[in-house]
C-alpha cells in the first residue's frame, strides 16, 4: 500500500515535469481592459482640506504650479518633484520638520553630480526619492 | 414444445437486455452532478491531473472535495502541498500536521511543516518549534536545523553562538556562511547622531561621513555662500538682503543637519537591504540546503 | 442466436458510447454557461475537466479554444495565447486553424504587442491556405495599427477591404484631426507660447509668452546697464528656463492632444462600434 502511494506521487511528479506551469495562483474575475492610450501624469491641482495649514500650503503649491512649474518645463530630476516633496513632507510630518526635509532635498537637487547609484531610476527616467525615506523612521525606508 | 422453448429463449434475452439497459436508463434519471465527472473518484483523478499541471489552486479545490468523502493520506499530503505551493502557508502547516503520525508521509510532512513556517516568514515560531524539539523528524532533522539557523539571518533576532550556527552546514560552505554571520553580527552602520553632529560643526561633513560626498560638498558650498552673502550684505548696510541670506543660511544649515541624520539611516537601511538580498540569493540558489523535492 | 447476442452487445456498446457523449456534452454546456456568465476562472476549471475525461478528443479543440477565450476575458493574454496555440495544434480543418490563429493575433493586439501581431498577420497573408481570408487579415491588421496609434496605416489596411469601410473613415478622420508635434515645437522656437496656443492651450501659451517677454526684458536691461553678472543669472535661470519650458510644453500639449483625439476614437470602438472587436 505504501509503495503504491509513493508510486502514485512519483507518477504525478513525472507528469508534472512534462507539463507547463499555470499562473492561476489566486481566483480571478473577468476584466475589461480599456482600449484607450495611457496619458502621462500632470500636476494635480488639489486642495488638502484636512486643516487650515494644509489648505494654505496646497493652495500655495497650486499657485506655484500655475504660474511657474507648468510653464518652465520639466526641470526636476526627482520623483516626487521638489514642490510635491514639500507638501508631502509636511503632510507626513509637521510644519517644522517638513521644511527641514525640503531644505535637504533642495540641497541634494543642487548637487550636479547626483549619486545615480543611490537613487532608483523609475521608468519615466526620474530618480525615485520618496518622502518616507526622510522621516527618520528607519522602518518606513524603501528602495 | 419447440415454439415454447424458442419463446422462452427470446424472453430470457429480453430480460437480459433489460437488466443491462436498466443502469443506462437509470443513469439518465440521476442528477448530473452526482454522475461521472463529479464523483469523488473522478474529482481525485482531475485533482491529480491539475496537480501534475502545476495548477495547484484548482487541484486543491478538487482534493478538498474528495477529502470530504474519503480520508486518504496521499490526497491529504498532495492537498497540503497545493496549499504550500500557492503560498497558503498557515493552512498548509495545519494540514501537514495531520500527517505526523502513522502514515508514510510522517517525515516529509514534518519537513514541509517547518518549511511552511520558514517560507511564511514566521521565523520566531519556526525557531520555537525547532528548539522545543516538537514534531522532531528523524530523516530531516539537519535540514530543519539549517532552516532554523538561516532564519536568524532573515530577521532581527539575536544570533546564536557561531560554532553551533555553522555546525549544521557542510564544510564547503561554512566560510561563506561565516561571512554572513559576521556581517549580520557587526554591520558597518553609520550613526545618525554622529552624522548630524558632524554637519552641525562643519556643514556637509555628516553627508560625507555617510558616503554622500557630492551632497556634502554641495551643502557646504550653499551654506557657506549664503552665509558669506549675508555677511557682505550686512557689511554693505543692505540689511534686508542681509536678513534674507541669513534666513537662507539657516534653511540650508538646518536642512543639512537633519538630512545628514536621515542619510545615515538610509545608509544603514541600504546595508540591511543589500544583506537581505545577498542572503536570499545565496540560499535561494541552493534551495536553502533542503533535500531535493520529489514534487 | 449468435446474431441476436451480437446485436445485444452492439446495442450495449452503442448505448454506453451515447451515455459517455451525453455527459461530456452536459459538461461542455455547463462550462459554456459559466463562460457566458463571465465566470471565466470556473469556466476554465470545467473545460479542463472536460479535456481530461474526453478520451475521444471530441471536444478538445473547442475546450482549448474556450480556455483561451476565458483567459482573454480575464486579460491574461499570455495564457490565452498559450491555449489558442494548443487549439491551433488540435484543430481539424482550415477554418478551425484560422480561427485559432486569428485569436492569437487578437490577443496580441489587446496585449499591445503590435509588432508580433503584424508579424503573424504577414505570415498568415503569405500562407496560400488562407487566400480566401484576406479581408479578415486586413481587418485585424487595421485594428493592430489603431491600437498602435498609427491611424494612417490603419486607414490603408481597411481601405484594402473596402474604400468606404466604416473603420477606414474613422481612421482617416482621426488621423486628420491630429495636430503636428513638430510644427508646435518649431513655432515655439520662433515665438515662445505659440505652440501651446496652436494646440488649444491659449492661457498657458499667453502666460509663457509673458514670462519670456519679461525675462527677456530683464536680461537685456541688465546687459545694457552693464550688470553683466545679473544679465547672465536672469538669462540662464529665468529666460532660458521659460524659453525651454515653452518648447517642452508645446511638444507635450501636442502629444496629449493627439492622445485625446485617438482615445475618443478608441472609446467609440470599445463602446459603440458594432462590428467584431479584438
Amino acid at each position: 500500500m505504501t509503495k503504491l502511494k509513493l508510486l502514485t506521487i512519483c507518477f504525478v511528479f513525472l507528469i508534472a515535469t512534462q507539463l507547463h506551469a499555470q499562473t492561476d495562483w489566486v481566483k480571478w474575475d473577468a476584466q475589461t481592459v480599456s482600449y484607450e492610450l495611457r496619458k502621462t501624469q500632470h500636476h494635480e491641482y488639489t486642495i488638502d482640506k484636512s486643516d487650515f495649514g494644509m489648505t494654505l500650503i496646497s493652495f500655495g503649491r497650486n499657485v506655484y504650479y500655475f504660474f511657474i512649474s507648468d510653464l518652465d518645463g520639466d526641470n526636476c530630476p526627482f520623483n516626487p518633484t521638489c514642490s510635491q516633496f514639500l507638501v508631502q513632507s509636511i503632510e507626513e510630518t509637521n510644519i517644522f520638520v517638513g521644511p527641514l526635509m525640503f531644505a535637504d532635498r533642495f540641497t541634494r537637487d543642487l548637487n550636479f553630480i547626483k549619486g545615480r547609484d543611490h537613487y532608483q531610476i523609475i521608468p519615466n527616467g526620474k530618480l525615485f526619492d520618496p518622502v518616507c525615506n526622510y522621516t527618520l523612521n528607519s522602518k518606513k525606508i524603501k528602495f | 414444445m419447440k415454439l415454447s422453448a424458442a419463446h422462452k429463449n427470446g424472453s430470457l434475452q429480453i430480460a437480459v437486455l433489460l437488466i443491462f439497459l436498466m443502469p443506462i436508463l437509470n443513469f439518465a434519471q440521476t442528477s448530473y452532478n452526482n454522475s461521472g465527472l463529479f464523483s469523488p473518484v473522478n474529482r481525485l483523478k482531475f485533482g491529480n491531473y491539475l496537480f501534475a499541471d502545476k495548477d495547484y489552486l484548482r487541484a486543491s479545490a478538487e482534493f478538498k472535495e474528495y477529502l470530504k468523502s474519503f480520508d486518504d493520506d496521499t490526497v491529504r499530503f498532495n492537498y497540503s502541498l497545493c496549499l504550500f505551493n500557492i503560498g497558503k502557508y498557515e493552512e498548509a502547516s495545519d494540514n501537514f500536521k495531520t500527517l505526523f503520525y502513522g502514515n508514510p508521509f510522517t517525515e516529509k510532512a514534518r519537513l514541509y511543516f517547518y518549511e511552511s513556517y520558514f517560507f511564511g516568514k514566521d521565523y520566531k515560531e519556526l525557531r520555537d518549534l525547532a528548539d522545543n524539539q516538537n514534531y522532531k523528524s528523524v530523516l530531516y532533522s539537519k535540514g530543519i536545523e539549517r532552516l532554523k539557523n538561516i532564519s536568524y539571518l532573515m530577521d532581527d533576532s539575536r544570533l546564536p553562538e557561531m560554532n553551533s550556527f555553522l555546525s549544521v552546514f557542510d564544510d564547503s560552505v561554512q566560510s561563506r556562511i561565516a561571512k554572513f554571520y559576521y556581517q549580520k553580527k557587526n554591520p558597518k552602520h553609520k550613526n545618525p547622531v554622529t552624522a548630524a553632529i558632524f554637519s552641525a560643526i562643519i556643514p556637509g561633513s555628516g553627508k560625507i561621513y555617510t558616503g554622500e560626498i557630492g551632497d556634502g560638498i554641495t551643502a557646504f558650498i550653499t551654506t557657506a555662500l549664503s552665509a558669506y552673502l549675508a555677511y557682505s550684505n550686512f557689511k554693505a548696510d543692505h540689511n534686508f538682503r542681509g536678513w534674507l541670506f541669513t534666513g537662507l543660511t539657516a534653511f540650508f544649515y538646518s536642512g543639512n543637519v537633519y538630512g545628514s541624520a536621515a542619510s545615515a539611516q538610509i545608509y544603514n537601511a541600504r546595508i540591511r537591504f543589500n544583506f537581505d538580498k545577498e542572503v536570499k540569493i545565496y540560499f535561494g540558489e541552493r534551495n536553502y540546503f533542503l533535500p531535493k523535492s520529489d514534487y | 442466436m449468435k446474431a441476436r447476442a451480437l446485436f445485444i452487445l452492439s446495442f450495449m456498446l452503442f448505448a454506453f458510447v451515447i451515455q459517455a457523449q451525453d455527459y461530456l456534452k452536459l459538461q461542455f454546456n455547463y462550462a459554456n454557461d459559466l463562460f457566458k456568465a463571465e465566470q471565466y476562472y470556473d469556466a476554465i476549471t470545467e473545460y479542463k475537466r472536460l479535456l481530461l475525461f474526453d478520451s475521444t478528443n471530441t471536444y478538445r479543440y473547442q475546450a482549448e479554444y474556450k480556455i483561451g477565450e476565458s483567459y482573454k476575458g480575464g486579460a491574461k493574454y499570455d495564457d490565452a495565447i498559450k491555449y489558442f496555440s494548443h487549439a491551433e495544434k488540435d484543430a481539424q480543418g482550415k477554418d478551425e486553424i484560422f480561427a485559432a490563429k486569428t485569436q492569437v493575433i487578437r490577443s496580441n493586439i489587446l496585449r499591445r504587442t503590435t509588432d508580433r501581431a503584424l508579424q503573424l498577420l504577414d505570415e498568415l497573408e503569405k500562407d496560400s491556405t488562407f487566400r480566401g481570408e484576406i479581408d479578415t487579415i486586413y481587418y485585424w491588421r487595421g485594428w493592430a495599427y489603431m491600437f498602435a496609434d498609427n491611424w494612417k496605416s490603419a486607414a490603408r489596411a481597411f481601405a484594402t477591404i473596402n474604400p468606404s469601410h466604416p473603420l477606414k473613415l474613422l481612421a482617416d478622420q482621426t488621423d486628420r484631426a491630429k495636430v503636428s508635434v513638430t510644427f508646435a515645437k518649431v513655432i515655439s522656437y520662433i515665438l515662445p507660447g505659440a505652440g501651446s496656443i496652436y494646440t488649444g492651450k491659449i492661457l498657458s501659451g499667453l502666460m509663457s509668452l509673458a514670462w519670456n517677454a519679461a525675462a527677456g526684458y530683464w536680461t537685456i536691461n541688465a546687459f545694457t546697464s552693464n550688470r553683466i553678472f545679473d544679465g547672465f543669472v536672469v538669462g540662464e535661470l529665468v529666460w532660458f528656463r521659460f524659453y525651454r519650458g515653452s518648447i517642452q510644453n508645446a511638444e507635450e500639449f501636442a502629444v496629449q492632444k493627439n492622445i485625446d483625439i485617438a482615445n475618443k476614437s478608441l472609446r467609440y470602438l470599445q463602446n459603440e462600434y458594432k462590428g467584431i472587436k479584438p
